[in-house]
């Protein structure tokens, strides 16, 4: 299908151009929905076609057709059956089919020590039994364990590989490779130390958080490299606990160590995306220091005072609230999505993505009528 | 290579020269065919098990 | 004597070394049930400062889950000379996070400061449905019924919840409020409740205007 081939070529061109700082010959858009909507839209059940992932062509098929997109609209990290096989407690399915992470510690304040002489040690130790069951017990049993879950996991990212493959050769999506990392004080605080954890320990051990940081840094690194440095593609990087902590905090245990890493994975040739989750308006200047051309995706915050601060430096993107999808007219989604492109696009670097993820469908609501109108409206009028 | 093996410094991560190190009879052998295989296996475990806690 | 006013700005500094001192040497002095209630007292105008501070941008989240941490400790160390003493409750307020949602820190500030203020909080955990909210309800007779979510999901259960407990015929005797990511004025009348917040402290001055 050359067709396909060429729309392929072409929006990998325009993401070459973003992420090198030069201006694409219109704003490229995403579709901000993902696989558990999808799933919902082709009117599936979200937990069975999390197991069997064969249900799953169809239900991209129409997803691709349906909605506007240059990226592929796919990609989860939490297919259920590895995290099953391994007696998973920090990542679970709730009742609702959705997987979720509540709140786990899987390192104790005690154990600081150990984590910084050898973080890979500690977690293969203590952290992961800790908070998967199958790492516990008869060695036999945790080797076989394990084994089931890489292979079931392998499998299912093979499979849906292959998905992705057929629709980017149907649909002409721009081809671009992921990596996922933190930054260091995030990773300690997610699955280890835990929100209340962390906001403990950065009263009480400031010293070790920040030698913990520093200890795991060349993991986030090393996790964040893609297979192929100069491949057209990102590390992705979520930033989760900046926005709750004192500025003096964030200065002395936060910044450090994600900067280093930001610049590390910069310096080998990648682009780096970040998901700046809640508000970092009052770190902004902070964000500017980081190396040239790294993508921001902003979930809250000002669109204008970021692009004056940042916009000349950094690829913006974000801001859309997907909240207005489902409480707006068509008419308010599409005005909203042209006041930002009035704001974020001139001069480039900026890519249309909405403020955050959309999993769950309302059934009888306007959420893909109008989702459909502002993907549409800024692939048919984004320029620059 | 992902890159940042160097400073891993855990027993349950061998560089090539480290697992070379352990296995002396594969010294000469194919060492390219045998020594990316070996890496990649060594990576992915890593990959997965980070993704555990991310 | 333990030095009420000192103890207080204590709690307001989240000085946890300063605060733990002083509620252990005050222990250990053998102190009777109303001298302690004045101790839990003062700590109750501390965190009064910590909710300021966190207002005026001074204090975030991570601070308030600090001081909620503080605050159980303490309580904890005054147990054994609380005995006894009737200790002087503001009200009662049933909490969770609703059915399909896993999310539970917002809750949990919330919860602690509510405790920390002096209403009974009980608190149901995470993905709890609708019968559980009408039992919790029927069992301990609230005030005050605290619904939270963070997912756009949670909407539609916390209008469950309402309903449930509209059904049983209890909807008169408390008051609701909702917190969490996707709650707003529309959601909030959608669902039937009384009021929403996205802020722990605004949310607690609610729950004390509806108590007095």
């Amino acid at each position: 299908m050359t067709d396909a081939v060429s729309l392929t070529n072409e929006r990998n061109q325009m993401f070459r151009d973003l992420f090198s700082g030069k201006t694409p010959k219109r704003v490229p858009v995403s579709n901000p929905a993902t696989q558990d909507f999808a799933i919902q839209y082709a009117g599936l059940d979200l937990v069975e076609s999390q197991w069997d992932l064969t249900k799953l062509e169809p239900v991209y098929d129409k997803f691709c057709q349906d909605f506007k997109t240059d990226t592929y609209p796919g990609g989860s990290i939490r297919i259920p059956s590895h995290y099953q096989l391994l007696g998973s407690t920090p990542i679970i399915m709730s009742s609702s089919g959705f997987m979720q992470h509540p709140e786990v510690v899987g390192l104790l304040a005690e154990e600081y020590d150990q984590f910084i002489a050898s973080p890979y040690d500690c977690i293969i130790e203590t952290i992961l039994p800790r908070l998967y069951t199958e790492f516990n017990g008869q060695p036999g049993k945790v080797a076989m364990a394990l084994a089931k879950a890489m292979r079931a996991h392998s499998d299912d990212m093979a499979y849906l590989g292959t998905i992705r493959a057929k629709m980017n050769a149907k649909y002409g999506f721009a081809t671009m490779g992921a990596a996922l990392t933190e930054a260091p004080f995030d990773f300690m605080a997610d699955f280890l130390r835990s929100f209340k954890g962390i906001s403990g320990d950065v009263r009480r051990y400031p010293d070790k958080v920040s030698a913990a940081c520093e200890a795991v840094l060349p993991l986030m690194v090393k996790k964040g490299t893609l297979p192929n440095p100069s491949m057209l593609g990102y590390t992705f990087i979520p930033l989760h606990m900046a926005p709750y902590l004192r500025d003096k905090d964030f200065a002395a245990l936060y910044w450090p160590t994600f900067k280093k890493l930001i610049e590390t994975l910069a310096e080998m040739g990648q682009t780096v995306q970040l998901f700046v989750e809640n508000d970092w308006m009052r770190y902004l200047d902070y964000l500017y220091e980081l190396p040239e051309n790294t993508i921001m995706r902003f979930e809250y915050g000002d669109p204008k005072l970021v692009k004056e601060k940042l916009g000349n430096k950094h690829i913006i993107s974000g801001f859309y609230p997907i909240t207005l999808l489902q409480t707006g007219t068509k008419q308010q989604c599409v005005d909203k999505a042209k006041e930002l492109l009035d704001i974020l696009a001139p001069g480039g670097r900026y890519w249309w993505q909405a403020d955050k993820s959309i999993i769950n469908l309302e059934a009888n609501g306007p959420v893909v009528e109008n989702l459909k109108a502002v993907l549409e409206y800024v692939y048919e009028n984004g320029v620059y | 290579m992902l890159g940042g093996e160097e400073t891993m410094d855990s027993k349950y991560y061998l560089t090539w020269e480290e697992y070379l190190t352990e296995h002396p009879e594969l010294e000469g052998k194919s060492t390219q065919a045998i020594a990316s295989k070996i890496q990649k296996y060594e990576d992915a475990m890593f990959t997965f098990i980070m993704d555990l806690l991310l | 004597m333990i030095d009420l006013q000192v103890l207080t700005q204590a709690v307001g500094d989240l000085d946890e070394k300063t605060i733990l001192t002083m509620i252990n040497d005050f222990v250990a002095t053998n102190p009777s049930g109303e001298d302690a209630q004045k101790v839990v007292f003062a700590c109750q105008q501390g965190m009064a400062i910590v909710g300021d501070l966190f207002e005026k941008n001074e204090y975030y989240v991570g601070d308030l889950i600090f001081a909620g941490e503080l605050l159980s400790k303490t309580i904890e160390l005054l147990k054994p000379v609380l005995s006894g003493v009737a200790t002087q409750k503001v009200g009662s307020i049933v909490i969770g996070t609703v059915q399909g949602d896993l999310h539970d820190i917002g809750k949990n500030i919330f919860g602690s400061m509510a405790e920390a203020a002096g209403f009974d909080v009980y608190d149901l955990g995470i993905d709890v449905s609708p019968s559980a909210f009408v039992e919790k309800v029927k069992e301990v007779e609230p005030q005050i019924v605290g619904m939270s979510g963070v997912l756009t999901l949670a909407i539609d259960s916390m209008k469950k919840i309402v309903e449930a407990i509209n059904e049983a015929g209890l909807r008169d005797s408390v008051k609701i409020i909702i917190g969490g990511n996707p709650v707003n004025e529309d959601s909030c009348k959608q669902i039937g409740a009384d009021s929403f917040t996205t802020n722990a402290a605004e949310g607690l001055k609610t729950c004390q205007g509806w108590v007095n």
